[in-house]
């Protein structure tokens, strides 16, 4: 009994736990500007560490010692609980993902509406962070992080829940465990569900062509615009965390998860499937020009929604 | 309506804006309702500091009002100091400033054409471009031993010559940046996410564009032939054949595709330049005390229409020189392309125009030398790089 | 006849002696002189019947006891006609030009932080190019203003400090 508690103690603090998914979290964002740098045909990180992998983590380190500062006009309870949230909201949602083995850290049914809750809440912390901030920019960037919410909230949710349909159960650790066992990844069964899950992730994580809340060239850096120091530093890992979360929602969802192939232990997969939709991210990333407010908004209701329904029709079709 | 707008300031500081410049926009919900321009952040009060020096000295002057056209800047002053002296430069050195002044007009259409592609988010657009705007600043180098202020004109001629090896290089180069510049042409046409946000934004009809006196790129981008290089021929260009280019999309696209296909004519310039170029002496020797008397000189600089007016009084300072920067020349078209437009859409709007702001700051005076440090006199920087050279 | 002599005789012809000192300095260089109050009528003149669209640009010079402006306007960007006009260094007050080229605004306001000129009727004189705490009265391209005012201003850091 006391074995086991001390068992689950160190799974959720070292591995695949907190520890683990911080360092994942760096090494994805070194992975993703490395890759995204020679894309662009750019060198990206070099100084510290070899190849520079370390250098996200020298930025978190060098935020924590930077000047902490609340602005006058800022609310201080949301200024101080948005950081924290943008941080903790994603790493519990990766401890009911399978990241491992067939099972989750913490797996129950219905897990998957939970994770849905997560992403829902993250947006609209940062809406209020962004608002309550006391700068003209936050508090645009702040109403637009909302705005594109009302663009990719259905698609997102049609999409997450498509693969419940065929394994009929709303455990994201039973959903990954009947792909694999069938063999019925949801990107062959479902392709249209991923292409949509793929371009909603895009826009919850602001990366191109929805970085609509963070633009930098318009309004500097928008709802973050006010945050320094350790807050800033905990926004930024948990931007990380957030990628990884994505690429493990999609690896999970969509490819079937960590199974044992051979004897390749679960985990390897898990991780080159990561990586491989981390990749995919990257590579739509750096493809496409920032879209204005209005068209993300159109265009999603226009093209992205149908599609998710179209995809749900088919599935219900099917099974 | 005085109760429902809402004021965002951009700048002085501000991402979209690469130099310190203050937009008051007054905006309701998402648009433009009007703007306000203050500008002079950046005075060095240049003019009255002509006046204060030789023309020799306001030269160099010149060439430092604008680190991206200051080839174009110099070739207007010299050009106006020459026709007060009523000196003709030697046909060579012509074509060595068209040369130059051809080479720097591609690599500023290529910075603007990164920033851009930055302002609407388009970073692998922009990282691309300015890889390969390294190779024209190479070939800048090749040509006048600097990758930014070149230095290149002087009062009676050029300073530097090309020989045949120069010539073999920029040829090359110019082979390169020709492929490359086809490709960017073609993919800007192409892309969907880069046409959705720049066609009909920032419209500047034709009538408009005549009426607030736009110049250059922008108001070739209306539709309006007006180029300065070919209605004014300054310099050989009156001995090379070349095309005005035109677009009728009045829209950022219209601007964004005028520089690209600009970039491709100032090749041509260059190559018919290159082979059209006459031997002899570089430069004639002038008198440093000019006769009284008055000139107005223009160039087409990468942004536009740049003017300067000089006035001599029979000693070696000028009495005046007036200069008129493109930009200055185009905020009037700017405020009327914003209004009306998203808050969105500023910064693309911004750039349109392919703003210079050390270029329209530059009048008063602000000599920051006597707080620094050392002090150092002419006669000592003299001596100092004397001895440097020595040591070497 | 060239473009340039036509226009100038049609100018000469119009105006008689109003307009003085007008010669080609070069091809697509006009030079012309006349008073403050004939000026508009040149401008106008210009614009509406000779087509000189597009202003370039407002000089504004020191004399002395007088200012001279010099209103440089272009035809088809092509040929460059400046009109030069004095006014008093005491009252300078001149009207404005901005209902004929509305671009001349922003030189207007360049020429008035510069040299002191009151354009009568521009909307919009407030500081372009100075400080908002640049003392009144000091214009840095007057003659009598000195570099080493200027740089005590500068050190000084305006009227307010």
């Amino acid at each position: 009994m006391v074995s086991e508690a001390l068992s689950f103690i160190l799974q959720l603090l070292i591995f695949p736990g907190f520890l683990f998914i911080i360092c994942l979290a760096f090494f994805s964002e070194w992975v993703l500007r490395k890759f995204v740098a020679r894309i662009q045909n750019r060198m990206g990180p070099t100084y510290t560490g070899s190849g520079g992998i370390l250098q996200p983590f020298a930025d978190f380190i060098k935020l924590l010692g930077k000047e902490d500062i609340v602005p006058a006009f800022a609310e201080r309870t949301y200024f101080t609980l948005t950081p924290l949230l943008c941080l903790t909201l994603p790493l519990t949602a990766l401890f009911i993902l399978p990241m491992t083995g067939h099972r989750a850290l913490i797996s129950f049914e219905g897990d998957l509406i939970f994770l849905a809750f997560i992403f829902t809440t993250l947006t609209i912390m940062v809406f209020l962070g962004g608002f309550l901030s006391g700068s003209v920019f936050s508090m645009v960037g702040g109403v637009r992080a909302a705005t594109q919410l009302l663009g990719y909230e259905i698609p997102f949710l049609l999409a997450l829940f498509g693969p419940a349909i065929p394994a009929s159960s709303l455990s994201i650790s039973k959903i990954s465990t009947w792909q694999a066992q069938n063999n019925a990844w949801g990107l062959w069964t479902q392709p249209i569900g991923f292409g949509v899950l793929v371009i909603c992730l895009l826009a919850e994580l602001e990366l191109l062509p929805f970085d609509i809340p963070e633009a930098e060239t318009e309004i500097v850096a928008g709802w973050n615009v006010e945050f320094t120091g350790r807050r800033l530093a905990l926004v930024r890992l948990g931007r990380d965390v957030e990628l990884v979360l994505a690429s493990t929602i999609l690896a999970d969802l969509y490819l079937g998860g960590p199974q044992q192939v051979w004897i390749i232990p679960p985990i390897i997969i898990f991780l080159a499937k990561m990586f491989a939709c981390l990749l995919l991210i990257g590579y739509l990333k750096t493809l496409f020009a920032r879209f204005r407010i209005d068209q993300v908004l159109s265009g999603m209701w226009k093209y992205v929604i149908p599609a998710a329904m179209i995809q749900f029709i088919i599935l219900k079709l099917i099974w | 309506m005085s109760g429902s707008t809402i004021k965002v300031i951009i700048g002085p500081q501000h991402p979209a804006l690469k130099e310190p410049e203050r937009f008051i926009l007054e905006t309701e919900g998402e648009y433009v309702v009007d703007v306000k321009v203050r500008i002079g952040y950046i005075h060095r009060g240049i003019e009255k500091a002509m006046e204060n020096r030789t023309y020799l000295q306001g030269l160099y002057l010149s060439e430092r009002v604008c680190g991206i056209c200051s080839d174009a800047h110099t070739t207007c002053y010299v050009q106006g100091v020459e026709e007060l002296l009523g000196v003709e430069p030697p046909p060579r050195s012509r074509f060595i400033r068209v040369v130059v002044a051809e080479l720097e007009r591609i690599h500023s259409h290529l910075l603007w054409l990164g920033i851009a592609a930055h302002e609407i988010g388009f970073d692998t657009l922009f990282m691309y471009v300015w890889r390969d705007r390294e190779i024209v600043m190479d070939l800048l180098e090749i040509v006048s031993g600097n990758r930014v202020h070149y230095a290149t004109n002087t009062i009676g001629g050029v300073r530097r010559d090309l020989n045949d090896e120069k010539i073999h290089k920029i040829l090359k180069g110019l082979k390169t940046l020709e492929d490359r510049a086809k490709e960017y042409l073609k993919m800007i046409q192409k892309e969907q996410t880069v046409l959705k946000r720049t066609v009909n934004v920032g419209i500047l009809s034709k009538s408009d564009a005549i009426k607030y006196g736009a110049v250059g790129p922008t108001v070739r981008a209306s539709g309006v032939k007006r180029d300065v290089r070919a209605d004014d021929p300054y310099a050989a260009y009156d001995e090379i054949p070349f095309n005005v280019i035109v677009e009728d999309g009045c829209d950022c696209l219209a601007r964004i595709m005028v520089r690209s296909r600009e970039v491709l004519e100032s090749i041509h310039i260059i190559r018919e330049a290159l082979k059209r170029m006459p031997g002899g002496e570089i430069r004639v020797r002038v008198k440093p005390r000019i006769p009284p008397a008055e000139a107005l000189s223009r160039v087409e600089a990468p942004r536009g229409e740049l003017l300067y007016y000089i006035r001599s009084n029979g000693t070696d300072k000028p009495e005046r020189c007036k200069i008129r920067t493109p930009t200055l020349a185009n905020i009037p078209s700017l405020c009327k392309m914003l209004v009306g437009g998203y808050i969105a859409d500023v910064p693309i709007v911004l750039a349109g125009i392919d703003p210079c702001f050390a270029c329209m700051d530059r009048v008063l005076v602000i000599d920051r030398e006597k707080r620094e440090a050392k002090v150092w006199t002419l006669d000592m920087l003299r001596r100092y790089g004397r001895e440097w050279y020595r040591k070497r | 006849m060239s473009k340039e002599e036509e226009i100038l005789e049609k100018i000469k012809e119009k105006f008689g002696n109003k307009v003085k000192d007008m010669t080609i300095k070069r091809s697509r260089r006009i030079f012309a002189e006349t008073d403050m109050k004939n000026l508009k009528e040149i401008l106008r003149y210009a614009k509406d019947e000779l087509g000189f669209d597009h202003i370039s640009t407002i000089t504004g010079r020191d004399l002395g006891e007088e200012l001279e402006l010099i209103y440089h306007i272009a035809y088809q960007n092509a040929i460059e006609l400046s009109i030069k006009t004095k006014i008093p260094k005491e009252n300078p007050r001149i009207t404005t030009i901005v209902d004929l080229y509305p671009s001349a605004g922003i030189y207007e306001r360049e020429v008035h932080d510069l040299l002191g000129v009151v354009f009568e009727g521009n909307p919009d004189l407030s500081p372009l190019l100075l400080p908002d705490n640049w003392p009144k009265g000091v214009y840095p391209l007057r003659k009598d203003v000195t570099l080493e005012e200027i740089r005590e201003l500068i050190e000084k850091g305006g009227e307010k400090g």
